[in-house]
């Protein structure tokens, strides 16, 4: 019997092992820095706009066509005081169809996307979990108060430094 | 005994029996349903410590309400009846699983004076009731109207039948050895040595046919996976299933503390406590030993087939039961030193465990090395070409 | 190989049961129509497509950057797996030379992610047969993997992290110190796994000479993986076919003698043990240096077609790609493992139990995912 008998004795061990349940939601389990939660759009602090240009490149590479946006003049480029000709105008994710893949990060050229840390986002119908321009600023804003989020360095030519 | 005394006292003879009785049998049912619940939530939390988790942790401190919360919410469940059921059966059928279960518990004493009512044959008692609740079983799956059910009780009934015959040999020996069938003559018997000790042959075998008896792993496959889930209790639910999972964990207990009381010398051993609720206490630290060694096997061991455990029962325990009784009676007839008894039952059930497990296990343990030979010249022997050819 | 329908006792009707798409034990969405007689199955009528998603047709119309975040959800087990395929047919394509790092850094995260599937086997496995603690301790191993991935990659299943050309990000800075430390934790997990399930008596009897095929069989039907090399046959696709940096890397690989439950079980157990080697061996070997070839945002592979493959932890998975120049597949045609295993399940399961027929499937290690892609 002596295959039982080891089976017996390893979970007879294992009941004096410490527990590893971790006791949601009293308890949290760490995040790791890379984690992919839900999309979310990154303010500009200097000049108080959005990066976001609304250039429409992350809604063309979804892959499952969960964004949609428009483009309007930028009031403030009018007025001097920023760079960009166009922002965006609205701005929507739908974050039930958010395969929270990434894609749209790696392809935006203004850093103005970004996956924050966002995973606790239940809502109680189906389609009801979508988020506007202001819900996506201001959970990009958590985002960035929270973990320090700076843009990727660009150098004299304009392209990204590589890390 | 002590409201029946007390109420005798007062209220003069045919009256106070019975106004006595039924308090006591009252008692005893709620006795017996509190050690369940505790049971439950013991097994849970044990269960749980095994596989590296918490059990219960929310329901009240550390879970201790979660099986006042299951019972809650067995009995407010909708009893749902299948159209084409015998409802006389249907209905009928768990008492009969549940009230044999229940009647044994009138002869086990848990101390010195604390039993229901003392047979002198309790023993033949205990083991004529646990065989009625078969029956049971059987009326369950045939009145359910599933074809499912029907397999299942009649697998359940063959099952159990099986499993009877070596828990009356292991108890006939213990009865041989303490020359009654009282069981508190048979704990006192016990004072020195226990019979654990004496007849390790007879513990094995009673422990594992008890488990079988009772239904749990690995011997659950009646009701666990057997055609799709349930067995005889598919189509049971809400109050009706739970009188099943009731009598279910008082056979348990009932196998434990008879374990305790014929085995491992019940209050007597090693020491007599003179207060009836020490020796309480004492019988039941140990039924709660045995009874987390069969949870232990449960979370452990996976399940037997069917006619795997047929053949285990009839080719092997039955067989063994029947050389021990011979054994015991062998060193009844001569009247040897009591080590002489524990050496052959001890190498008896060494041997016997030694050659189940080399004829189930040689064929395995092979090691890599020999694999990776063999394969190799199989490979070879059919020429080189058949690995590069499967791109 | 008859497919005509077969009868037990004659003079009687043999009972259908239906194992239906939810199975208790389950392993996705797959139905079973078995006709027995008394106890033994005689005939089996497999149903699938209950988790058709039409991926093929998807891919048509996707970019090759997006189609590796389908092929993560395909055989969601063995992630990084699927994504070194399709990575593999486009750069093989395109003619594309990873550089060492990216491909040694692959090759990790694949043999991590067979670990966890093979973990994950162990688990449902146990299940089946009835122990319910296996399961606890092989998704506890699983955790320690996927808590690491979750630093490397994002994510801890659908990683999305494998490009055309290389991998997303390099690994991060604590990741030497972490990996060393994993490996210890999974070699103990794997032998405390071994130690409850593999010599255990009563697993031994319900797996033991139960679902047999033999070597011959096995080749006619195309079984792939662990079910081949159970039986017998030393075929795997890293050591005939070699890919990645599996060339300069020695290992060895486990092989069984009968093609019974018992050692499709062992031979994952053993490559358990195979892979912490593997994983060591490229932790030594590894060295600095770019992580993506030199390529467009936009990956146009040349029109042609090509078929790749790989070992993944089900078997052999295969992509035959035909493109013709543009930014999407004209036409992918995926090979899944487990597709291919399940044509033989009918034959294993001929004069086997009801409570075999169970254990039979859950040997297989199938996916639904990627059966019915």
């Amino acid at each position: 019997m002596l295959g039982s008998l080891k089976g017996l004795m390893t979970t007879f061990i294992e009941f004096f092992q410490p527990v590893v349940t971790v006791q949601y939601p009293e308890e949290h389990l760490p995040i790791a820095p890379r984690w992919m939660g839900f999309p979310v759009l990154t303010w500009d602090k200097e000049i108080s706009e959005p990066y976001c240009t609304g250039c429409m490149v992350c809604i063309r590479y979804c892959p499952t066509e969960c964004m949609s946006a428009t483009m309007k003049d930028n009031p403030l480029h009018t007025e001097g005081k920023s760079k960009r000709r166009k922002i965006v105008g609205d701005f929507e994710i739908n974050y039930g169809r958010c395969i929270v893949c990434g894609i749209c990060v790696d392809v935006c050229n203004f850093d103005a996307i970004e996956m924050s840390q966002e995973h606790e986002l239940s809502v109680f119908a189906r389609n009801d979990n979508r988020a506007d321009l202001s819900r996506l600023l201001q959970l990009g804003y958590e985002y960035q108060e929270n973990t320090g989020w700076s843009p990727t360095e660009k150098d004299q030519e304009g392209e990204n430094v590589k890390t | 005994m002590f409201a029946r005394d007390i109420l005798t006292d007062l209220l003069g003879k045919p009256w106070g029996e019975i106004i006595g009785l039924t308090i006591e049998l009252i008692g005893l049912l709620t006795a017996l349903s509190i050690v369940v619940l505790s049971l439950t939530w013991m097994e849970r939390k044990l269960l749980g410590r095994i596989q590296g988790r918490m059990g219960p942790m929310r329901v009240g401190f550390h879970g201790i309400l979660q099986p006042i919360a299951d019972a809650l919410k067995l009995v407010l469940k909708e009893d749902v009846v299948p159209g084409s059921a015998d409802k006389g059966l249907f209905w009928f059928a768990p008492l009969a699983v549940f009230v044999p279960s229940f009647m044994i518990w009138i002869t086990i004493p848990v101390s010195h004076d604390l039993v229901l009512a003392n047979l002198d044959m309790g023993l033949f008692y205990i083991i004529a009731f646990a065989v009625l609740s078969i029956t049971g079983l059987v009326m369950a799956g045939w009145s359910s109207a599933s074809k499912y059910a029907v397999l299942g009780g009649l697998r359940s009934a063959a099952q159990l039948i099986s499993y009877e015959i070596p828990i009356i040999m292991a108890v006939i020996s213990i009865a041989m050895m303490s020359q009654s069938l009282n069981l508190q003559v048979i704990v006192e018997a016990q004072s020195n040595i226990p019979y654990a000790l004496l007849q390790p042959l007879a513990l094995a075998i009673f422990l594992i046919a008890g488990v079988a008896e009772v239904g749990r792993t690995p011997f659950d496959i009646y009701f666990a996976e057997s055609e799709i889930v349930g067995g005889p209790f598919v189509e049971y639910s809400g109050a009706h299933w739970s009188v099943f999972f009731l009598a279910e964990y008082i056979n348990t207990f009932a196998i434990a503390i008879l374990v305790a009381l014929l085995f491992f010398g019940g209050w007597s051993f090693p020491l007599m406590p003179e207060i009836s609720a020490l020796g309480f206490l004492w019988v039941g630290l140990k039924t709660y030993l045995v009874i987390a060694v069969i949870f232990w096997l449960r979370g452990t061991l996976p399940r037997l087939r069917v006619d795997q455990l047929m053949s285990l029962a009839w080719k092997v325990i039955i067989p063994l039961s029947f050389v021990n009784i011979m054994i015991t009676a062998t060193y009844l007839y001569y009247g040897w030193a009591w080590p002489i008894l524990t050496l052959i039952s001890l190498s008896i059930t060494v041997t016997v465990s030694y050659m189940l497990y080399r004829k189930i296990t040689r064929p395995a343990l092979r090691t890599l090395e020999e694999r990776l030979a063999y394969a190799k010249s199989y490979n070879q022997s059919r020429g080189q070409s058949e690995v590069s050819d499967a791109r | 190989m008859t497919s005509e329908p077969q009868t037990g006792t004659p003079g009687t009707v043999d009972m259908m049961m239906n194992m239906g798409p939810q199975h208790p034990a389950t392993h996705g969405v797959f139905r079973m129509v078995l006709s027995i007689d008394g106890e033994r199955v005689i005939d089996m009528v497999p149903h699938i497509g209950y988790l058709h998603r039409g991926s093929e047709k998807l891919c048509e119309h996707e970019q090759y950057s997006q189609i590796i975040t389908l092929f993560d959800r395909l055989d969601y087990i063995a992630n990084f797996n699927n994504e070194l395929v399709i990575c593999k047919a486009t750069e093989k394509l395109m003619g594309l030379e990873v550089p060492d790092r990216a491909q040694y850094i692959r090759v990790i995260l694949c043999e991590l992610n067979r670990l966890a599937s093979h973990m994950l086997f162990y688990g449902t496995f146990g299940l089946d047969a009835g122990a319910m603690t296996p399961i606890m301790y092989g998704f506890r191993e699983r955790e320690r993997i996927q808590s690491l991935f979750e630093s490397i990659s994002g994510a801890r299943m659908m990683h999305n992290f494998f490009r055309i050309g290389g991998i997303r990000y390099d690994l991060p800075e604590d990741f030497n110190q972490r990996i060393t430390q994993l490996l210890n934790e999974l070699q103990k997990g794997a032998e405390k796994a071994d130690k409850l399930l593999t010599f255990n008596e009563v697993f031994l009897a319900r797996t033991r000479d139960v679902g047999i095929i033999s070597a011959e069989d096995a080749i006619a039907y195309g079984l792939s993986g662990p079910n081949l090399r159970a039986t017998g046959v030393n075929y795997d696709v890293r050591k005939s076919d070699p890919y990645e940096v599996y060339d300069r890397i020695d290992f060895d690989i486990p092989l069984g003698d009968r093609g019974d439950c018992w050692d499709r079980h062992y031979v994952r157990m053993r490559e358990m043990y195979e892979s912490i080697k593997i994983i060591r061996q490229c932790l030594e070997q590894i060295s600095e240096g770019p992580i993506m070839a030199p390529v467009r945002r936009i990956a146009r592979p040349p029109a042609g077609e090509v078929f790749a493959h790989a070992e993944n932890p089900r078997g052999d998975f295969g992509v035959y790609l035909v493109s013709t120049g543009g930014d999407k597949p004209y036409r992918l045609k995926m090979r899944p493992p487990s597709f291919c295993n399940l044509m033989a399940l009918r034959h294993m399961l001929r004069d086997a139990y009801i409570a075999d027929a169970v254990m039979i499937l859950g040997s297989l290690d199938i996916v639904l995912g990627e059966v019915d892609r």
